[in-house]
């Protein structure tokens, strides 16, 4: 606690024992164990043992300098997006909730007056400074919550993710294979795995978002940050009618005419498709860096990591990633200024120190004595500090207009079930994103 | 009030209470307030959780709500039914329903039906047994029966293409495949309803007077025409029941379709529930809503549609 803080504090509390006409020292009761029983009440996604474990040992640290009675509710996602704007209207909800980007939920609750700006405290605090731009603009809205993108910060996370390849070190081994440097070695790498009787890529596209990684990634290769960012954010002329969006849905089917996926992607889940390479079907998987703890525990050493690399040797890519769901001060909050103080905990060194040995991404880079050179988390780190120092941490596509998962996933297995051509993928696509905002 | 005529030894009606005279005699009176004081409670849990919701559903769709903040909640009329009814993938989703109904009323009808009069008529040992087993798949959760169908169906370490490829066959990726994902989906849906069609239809038969059987044994009927002319027409209430309860499944049909497919390939199996649910997790809770009363007002009008055809004429 600094010293703005603990003079805070003093004042909250020599009020709270004016307010109560000095009853609490008379029952011999310091003011300081009153305060104590004022509980300050957190909702995040965090219902796993881990990530639950780490923000109820940070929570606990933190009620105790603060003396405020920590409580943590987990949830799901789901569940905490349906909860939190009921809650929030009827003062039963927390100080502090993780609240989903843009018009997800932070958008309208914003403009619903249900969670706080975080402009002043992001000049106290720095954090906007602190991390990657592109990474803060996902938390940011106009002062009005109307824009996205841009403004002012309404959210801050703490933990972030990338999509990219796990490898099995073996397989590349027994077949003299490299990590590619370029899209073309990447191409060659492919062919090879499947010359050599192996599956080539694996991922699964059952439940459908999968091919959302695929297509951005792809897509990352001949793509601008100002492009993907004015996509996203509608800034700038631009659409899906671009000549890169045809690109990549082409350069999609050319991988499945190939043979380059697994066989039988369509049909098995995102989550059964790391199963099946841990079990060591495949050379290559395409998952997102949550996936690296299911490898290491399986594979160990035997596993790797890259990014896509990127159309030329010294070109751009942009690689599909985003952040963890922000934190947000809800309207709830009685003293925010604690609120902001909790949310600045969970960008913490220690915070850091707990996702990192959990292995998830924390926001901002990560330090070099956290990274094992070799290991596949080591590959992970080293890979996500490349993007971070690049700014080259992308977006998830979807989040181009509220409903295009449906219309995005459904579009990309018709284009890979070979339903339609990519213009018309790439027409279905257009449409929908200029009606959408019409 | 009844009163006990000491002269008939009978229960003879007799007014009690006289509210005023007319040229035909007197009035009897009329049963007052005190039986609606009985109807209250009942009254109002009705209003609490059936009228009160159905008039907020009502009013919620006529507005632009996005479920989070009331400030949204304004009026828009019919705007939400006219966008919808615009919208392709409303009409696609609606037509997706409309083609399960064959798998999720017919299919299991008829499976039930089956085993149903075989095991009346060959009064087989253990019969109880079979029910249960049969029955177990409609108490179990539709998630439940979607997640084991999708891994019986995976196309790499399923069971079922792995017999069928053992067997010599090529099978589809049958929760992927554009041709086969809706039927795979009806048959699952079928799967998990014959049970229930069969126990009620068993308890349908066995209420079935054994005269009539008797009797139709003695004009020289054969196993068939028992089945035409005894079987069916006795279960004519009890098929009515299964077809109006797959029916509604059929038309709400939404877990086991989330659990395998999400709607995909492309669209090729989103239902109207899924389609609706979309639309709430998009933030559009007054058009979410409006979806749902349109579909509960399909699903009314065709139940009643299939009790006309084939409920009880005296109901």
């Amino acid at each position: 606690m600094d010293r703005r803080d603990l003079l805070k504090r003093t004042g909250a509390i020599s009020a709270g024992a004016a307010l109560t006409g000095g009853a609490i020292p008379a029952l011999g009761i310091s003011a300081a164990m009153a305060a104590q029983e004022e509980e300050f009440l957190v909702w995040t996604s965090f219902n796993d043992e881990v990530r639950g474990g780490i923000i109820e040992g940070l929570g606990a640290a933190f009620g105790e300098a603060n003396s405020v009675a920590f409580a943590h509710r987990g949830w799901t996602t789901d569940e905490l997006s349906d909860a939190l704007p009921r809650s929030v209207d009827s003062d039963q909800g927390p100080a502090v909730a993780q609240v989903n980007n843009g018009e997800f939920l932070a958008g309208p609750m914003a403009r619903g007056g249900q969670i706080i700006s975080l402009a002043d405290y992001d000049a106290e605090y720095g954090w906007s400074e602190r991390y990657a731009p592109s990474l803060m603009a996902r938390c940011m809205l106009s002062a009005d919550g109307t824009v996205f993108g841009e403004g002012e910060l309404w959210g801050l996370p703490a933990e972030s993710e990338i999509v990219g390849f796990y490898y099995n070190k073996q397989k590349f081994a027994d077949n003299e294979l490299e990590v590619p440097a370029t899209l073309e070695e990447f191409e060659t790498l492919l062919g090879a795995l499947r010359e050599a009787g192996e599956e080539p890529l694996v991922f699964g596209n059952l439940d459908g978002w999968q091919a959302i990684h695929l297509f951005g990634e792809l897509h990352g290769t001949n793509t601008t940050r100002e492009f993907l960012d004015g996509l996203i954010y509608r800034r700038g002329d631009v659409d899906f009618s671009d000549p890169s969006i045809l690109e990549a849905a082409n350069k999609v089917n050319e991988w499945n005419e190939a043979g380059y996926f697994v066989e039988g992607f369509d049909g098995i889940t995102g989550d059964e498709s790391t199963s099946l390479f841990t079990t060591g079907v495949g050379g290559i998987l395409m998952q997102g860096s949550w996936g690296a703890g299911a490898v290491l525990a399986e594979l160990g050493d035997n596993a790797g990591f890259f990014l896509m690399p990127p159309a030329a040797e010294d070109a751009p890519a942009l690689h599909v990633g985003g952040v963890g769901l922000p934190f947000s001060i809800t309207a709830n909050a009685a003293d925010p200024d604690l609120a902001a103080s909790f949310i600045d905990t969970m960008v913490s060194e220690r915070a850091f120190a707990a996702f990192i040995e959990s292995g998830s991404l924390p926001i901002g880079e990560i330090a070099a004595d956290s990274i094992e050179e070799g290991s596949v988390s080591g590959d992970l780190y080293t890979g996500w500090n490349a993007a971070l120092a690049a700014d080259a941490v992308g977006h998830y596509m979807d989040w181009a207009a509220p409903d295009f998962y449906d219309v995005l996933t459904g579009a990309l297995q018709e284009l890979l079930g070979g339903q339609v051509t990519a213009e018309e993928f790439q027409a279905t696509l257009q449409e929908f994103y200029a009606a959408s905002f019409a | 009030m009844q009163r006990l005529s000491p002269s008939t030894g009978k229960f003879s009606e007799e007014p009690t209470l006289a509210v005023g005279s007319s040229s035909s005699g007197q009035r009897r009176a009329g049963p007052g307030w005190e039986p609606y004081l009985y109807l209250l409670p009942g009254l109002l849990i009705f209003t609490l959780f059936v009228v009160v919701p159905i008039i907020a559903a009502l009013a919620i769709s006529l507005t632009a709500w996005n479920g989070i903040s009331w400030d949204t909640a304004t009026f828009v009329g019919l705007e939400n039914y006219i966008q919808a009814f615009e919208e392709p993938r409303f009409w696609t989703a609606l037509w997706h329903n409309l083609i399960l109904i064959p798998y999720f009323v017919i299919l299991p009808t008829i499976l039930g039906l089956a085993p149903a009069a075989l095991v009346h008529q060959m009064k087989l040992r253990g019969a109880a047994i079979f029910q249960a087993g049969l029955f177990l798949p409609y108490i179990m959760p539709g998630v439940l029966i979607g997640v084991v169908w999708r891994w019986m169906l995976n196309p790499i370490f399923g069971p079922v293409n792995s017999v069928l490829e053992d067997m010599g066959f090529h099978p589809p990726t049958w929760l992927a495949d554009f041709t086969w994902a809706l039927p795979t989906i009806g048959f699952i849906g079928a799967w998990a309803a014959y049970g229930f069609c069969y126990v009620v239809l068993v308890a349908g038969i066995q209420k079935i007077p054994a005269d009539l059987y008797d009797a139709a044994r003695l004009d020289g009927a054969n196993g068939w025409q028992e089945f035409t002319a005894v079987t069916l027409p006795g279960l004519r209430r009890e098929i009515a029941v299964v077809l109006t309860v797959n029916l509604i499944n059929a038309l709400r049909a939404f877990d086991v379709v989330k659990a395998t497919t999400d709607g995909g390939p492309g669209d090729s199996t989103t239902v109207l529930a899924l389609f609706m649910m979309n639309s709430l997790d998009s933030n559009r809770a007054g058009y979410a809503i409006a979806i749902a009363l349109f579909l509960a007002v399909v699903t009314l009008v065709l139940s009643l549609a299939v009790l006309k055809l084939f409920g009880d004429q005296d109901d």
